[in-house]
């Protein structure tokens, strides 16, 4: 067997683990929501995300409105199920960004 | 009328003016828009003492509310109620209320959150005898409330439909209607405690009482308070609390003015 085969099959595992290894990692998700005006009330989207399997952490900024959710390992949302999630707690998501932990 | 139907329309009056569902960040006296999280539940435990003459009424009620979606709230609450005056105590189980509430209108931006509702309640005939009302009682309502970080804004109009007793007698039917301003002192921060003051005019139109379709001389008329309050919250846990008093006074006949009104209430949301 060849030297320069070898290496690239270690070369393409090593990726391959890298790359199962990203994808595994959690995701955060920064969600602008509009209504934020009492901490009360705002113990709904608390409780609506942390019943949520796979959420790790809620946050809330409510003076820049913001809403910080953290997931476990591998878990991700989609813009439409984090729409949802806000807007039955009687909110309204705007926007949206979302980053690897 | 008898002396006895006379107290007891005066006590069931009053007992009615004290049942009212609890929502969240509503106004202590007035309603509000406010309704509960998809699946969420809310335990309150209301008191109420009322004196009106030489007639003081007290009534302390368990209330649960569930969140079917994030506009529809529905609940139930079970008071327990007791009449104080001068010749005699009364007291017992008084009669559940269903109430529902649905937020038709909501329009959110940066810190601010408008919105109207409608809201339904049934006091059901259920209650001990001697502090029952002794009818099926409606009332239905709409309102309007603006909630920012700093200042609270509500308005509300109720129809109180009361029923005919076996007796014969009806009270009064009622309209109420709320102004409420709400003032927050320090910006709030998620997990910390707030606090809003409140500041609240009720208005209180009552129709004749009837007795076997004749209206009587001493009962109906208007009423209107100015009741300050408090609304105190950290995270799921709240307290409320507002004492209403009379600031005018056009009742018809010979009847008692209100005295005062205090409530307070405990909310725990799970």
């Amino acid at each position: 067997m060849k030297k320069t085969p070898v290496i690239s099959l270690l070369g393409f595992s090593l990726l391959g683990l890298w790359a199962n290894l990203a994808l595994a990692a959690g995701t955060q998700y920064n969600m602008r929501v509009d209504g934020l005006a009492c901490p009360f009330c705002a113990y709904g989207i608390e409780k609506g995300f942390v019943k949520t399997e796979g959420v790790k952490s809620v946050d809330i900024d409510l003076k820049n409105g913001l809403v910080i959710v953290k997931t476990e390992d591998g878990i991700t949302f989609t813009e439409k199920q984090l729409k949802r999630i806000i807007n039955d707690t009687g909110f309204t998501m705007k926007s949206m960004t979302e980053s690897p932990l | 009328m008898k002396r006895s139907n006379s107290i007891k329309v005066i006590g069931s009056l009053l007992l009615s003016a004290l049942s009212q569902p609890a929502f969240a960040h509503d106004p202590n006296f007035g309603i509000g828009p406010h309704v509960l999280f998809k699946n969420g539940i809310e335990t309150a435990l209301e008191t109420n003492l009322n004196k009106n003459g030489a007639q003081k009424n007290n009534q302390t009620g368990l209330q649960l509310t569930y969140g079917i979606t994030g506009d529809w709230s529905a609940g139930v609450k079970l008071p327990y109620a007791s009449k104080v005056s001068p010749t005699n105590t009364k007291s017992g189980v008084a009669d559940a209320q269903l109430f529902t509430k649905y937020r038709f209108w909501r329009q959110d931006s940066k810190g601010l959150q408008e919105s109207a509702a409608v809201m339904l309640a049934a006091d059901l005939n259920n209650g001990d005898k001697n502090v029952s009302n002794g009818a099926n009682d409606i009332i239905s309502g709409l309102t309007y409330g603006y909630e920012s970080l700093v200042w609270y804004r509500w308005a509300s109009v109720r129809y109180r439909y009361n029923g005919e007793n076996n007796a014969g007698i009806k009270r009064g039917n009622k309209t109420l209607v709320d102004f409420v301003m709400g003032w927050r002192p320090v910006m709030p921060e998620y997990k910390k405690p707030d606090t809003v003051w409140l500041f609240e005019l009720n208005n209180e139109v009552t129709e004749k009482n009837t007795i076997n379709g004749k209206q009587t001389a001493n009962s109906g008329g208007i009423e209107s308070f100015i009741a300050p309050g408090i609304f105190w919250t950290y995270r799921n846990f709240a307290i409320k609390a507002g004492v209403q008093l009379p600031i005018y006074s056009n009742l018809n006949g010979t009847q008692n003015k209100s005295d005062y009104r205090i409530r307070t209430t405990f909310e725990w949301h799970l």
